[in-house]
């Protein structure tokens, strides 16, 4: 498994960004994740994995409240962000949203130019005094998402007329377009070509500089090229959660090991 | 994978066996079977629809012309005030063209014979010399219309072998037309009447203009109503709404009213709108609202079927990025919505037009000569006004009444035109 690793192991920093306590999901009567505690790292990228119907992205949509969409769903235990619970009243989900963004498993441009799909978070949430700092703000973001120079010609012509990569990393570019801390990703290179999802695993390594980014993935080799720290889900328990090196090469549980190896899942 | 394996695969597995081109032909004899089947019913359903247009056309495009006739009027100035022309007394004007024309005639035959012209002569008469007062003193020479027993005589609609008792035009009558006929002053021009003139009591005179006036401030009034109230119902329905019994009643009975016979309303509207509001009895106001009420239910479903249809991934990426709820309904699931909701108003608005029974309730098939000049003018719509013409024993209303239905269809062909090109725009705007 090292020889896979393109990224440095090393976890820049140890201070918590987001703290899960106890935290379960109800659908219905239906209990889909049972008592996590998580610690996500500043500055790090965390894979969780698991097969599938494990929770794990369950447990992605909570952290952003994505979750409060769906009636049937009750979420239970306490989730901060920077220490403040986030679903404390007080707390509104749309704001913590411009705080922690979201990219999908399927890309999903809204139907509009590439220029008006990077700043609709921006106007939305007021972040631009004027169309000039907007530009840079769609600028800046669709370079970040590597997707400039491809896309700087043709800002005006709509989203949904790029190639599947090209949609994700605009999916990318709207989402940090809004200046989160937190990115989540739910399976962001599931629809993407091998080629397309090394772009985008470039480009997640490139964003832990400036966010903490939470990504879920069926592939246990994409967790251990781009994560730091990955945890592990199973049947709605987090079964083990330490640094991705030590999880692929010496895991403690033997669970784990037999998903790693292919035995469960 | 090997030789053995095919060997003991039955043989009519076989690409060329019997079994194998019996299957493949049993399957392609069924799939030939449900095309026929689906094109038989086009052709049966386009056949019925060309039937009926047949027998519209054939039996009221002569409705379509109308018989003139080229007469001489001498205005006398004695008989015309020069300060008063639209109230002189054309009556006799008339009187005194029809005999300078036939003066060969005694008296009670140019009475009889003046009935060759419509009783609407007179008033072309006026119109001419109000429009050009310096014709008073002069002899005018103009072309007015026929009366309908003579307007169906030139279109052949009277057999001449009928005995005279039995008909309505009498022999010196006849002999008089045949007479104008072999002078070249008779013409059947367009009768572009059918369309400027409001309605009359005489066939060769009455119009729609006043019942198309009536339908059109009937849907605007209707579109008004039930198209912003009806999204606003469906869109909190669809978006807002927590789903328990409550709603799951609401649904039932928004689907419930869909299927509401179209009188009931009427009688809603009678009882409600006419008596206790008190509202003016066969305004188009009154008939938009009552059917407002009729065209919500299809306005409610088909937009919630159109909110339902957009893909949830566009909702959960306007979420992501921290939008409101209200914010991705309006920036977001309603643009993208909006082909299905005007493809359900469409239908909803053409079944408006069509509706006949809760407007008769409400007083809109009165017989009303005036095109209405607003929304609480009483007046007529097309529809009934084809149900007062097609009760109307005039010989020229049945073929007025075929025109009528023709023109209702072409004006819903118009309206249905538009809403698709509309449709098609807002589709094309991403």
């Amino acid at each position: 498994m090292n020889d896979m690793r393109i990224v440095e192991r090393d976890v820049d920093t140890n201070q918590n960004k987001i703290s899960a306590r106890g935290v379960q999901v109800h659908y219905g009567d239906k209990l889909a994740l049972k008592d996590v505690d998580v610690d996500i790292l500043d500055k790090t990228v965390t894979a969780f994995i698991g097969p599938s119907g494990c929770g794990k992205s369950t447990f992605l949509r909570c952290l952003n409240r994505m979750n409060d969409t769906i009636d049937s769903c009750r979420v239970d235990g306490t989730i901060t962000l920077d220490g403040a619970d986030i679903y404390d009243p007080t707390i509104d989900p749309v704001q913590l949203r411009a705080k922690v963004g979201m990219v999908f498993q399927k890309p999903n441009p809204f139907p509009k130019s590439i220029y008006d799909n990077v700043a609709y978070g921006p106007k939305i949430h007021g972040l631009t005094r004027n169309k000039a700092e907007l530009d840079e703000v769609v600028e800046t973001s669709l370079r970040k998402a590597a997707l400039w120079n491809e896309a700087k010609d043709r800002l005006s012509s709509p989203g949904t007329g790029l190639s599947g990569g090209q949609q994700q990393r605009l999916c990318i570019a709207r989402a940090i377009a809004t200046s989160p801390e937190v990115l989540l990703m739910d399976e962001p290179c599931s629809a993407l070509d091998p080629i397309a999802t090394a772009q985008i695993e470039e480009l997640i390594d490139e964003l832990r500089s400036q966010f903490s980014v939470v990504i879920v993935t069926h592939s246990m080799q994409q967790a251990a090229r781009v994560s730091q720290r990955t945890a592990f889900f199973h049947l709605g328990n987090l079964v083990e959660y330490s640094e991705t090196g030590k999880m692929f090469t010496n895991p403690s549980d033997p669970r784990t090991e037999s998903y790693i190896t292919g035995r469960i899942g | 994978m090997t030789d053995t394996n095919a060997a003991e695969r039955p043989s009519d597995r076989g690409w060329g066996s019997a079994s194998y081109s019996d299957r493949v032909a049993k399957r392609k004899r069924s799939e030939r079977l449900l095309q026929g089947l689906g094109l038989g019913s086009i052709v049966l359903a386009f056949g019925f629809l060309a039937l009926m247009v047949a027998s519209l056309i054939a039996t009221g495009y002569k409705a379509f012309t109308q018989t003139h006739v080229r007469i001489e009027v001498p205005v006398s100035a004695e008989l015309v005030n020069p300060d008063d022309i639209f109230n002189s007394s054309w009556r006799r004007v008339m009187q005194q063209s029809m005999a300078v024309s036939f003066p060969d005639n005694s008296p009670e035959e140019v009475r009889a014979i003046s009935q060759i012209l419509s009783s609407g002569a007179q008033l072309a008469v006026r119109d001419a010399v109000v429009a050009d007062p310096s014709l008073i003193g002069r002899t005018v020479e103009i072309n007015v219309p026929a009366s309908d027993p003579f307007d169906q005589l030139n279109k052949g609609l009277i057999d001449r072998a009928t005995p005279e008792a039995n008909r309505r035009v009498t022999d010196a009558q006849i002999a008089a037309f045949d007479e104008l006929v072999a002078e070249g002053r008779v013409s059947t021009p367009i009768n572009w009447g059918i369309l400027t003139h409001a309605d009359s009591r005489f066939p060769e005179l009455a119009g729609l203009r006043g019942a198309i006036a009536g339908t059109l401030w009937l849907l605007l009034v209707c579109f008004a109503i039930s198209f912003p109230v009806g999204i606003g119902a469906a869109i909190y329905l669809e978006e807002f709404a927590k789903k328990n019994r409550m709603s799951d009643f609401i649904e039932v009975n928004i689907n419930n009213l869909a299927a509401v016979p179209s009188v009931v309303f009427g009688l809603l509207a009678l009882a409600v709108f006419l008596n206790w509001f008190g509202l003016p009895r066969g305004a188009p106001f009154v008939g938009g609202l009552t059917l407002a009420l009729m065209t919500l239910p299809t306005i409610i479903i088909a937009t919630r079927a159109a909110l339902k249809a957009v893909p949830p991934s566009i909702r959960e990426a306007a979420l992501g990025v921290g939008a409101s709820k209200q914010q991705v309904v309006f920036q977001h699931v309603l643009p993208l919505a909006m082909p299905g909701i005007l493809t359900g108003t469409i239908i909803g608005l053409a079944q408006a037009i069509g509706e006949t029974a809760p407007l008769l309730l409400i007083g809109m098939n009165a017989f009303i000569t005036a095109v209405p000049d607003g929304p609480f003018a009483a007046s007529t719509t097309l529809p009934t006004q084809i149900f007062i013409w097609a009760d109307s024993p005039e010989r020229g209303f049945v073929s007025r009444t075929s025109a009528a239905i023709l023109i209702l269809l072409a004006v819903l062909v118009m309206l249905n035109g538009l809403a698709i090109y509309l449709r098609n725009r807002f589709e094309r705007r991403w």
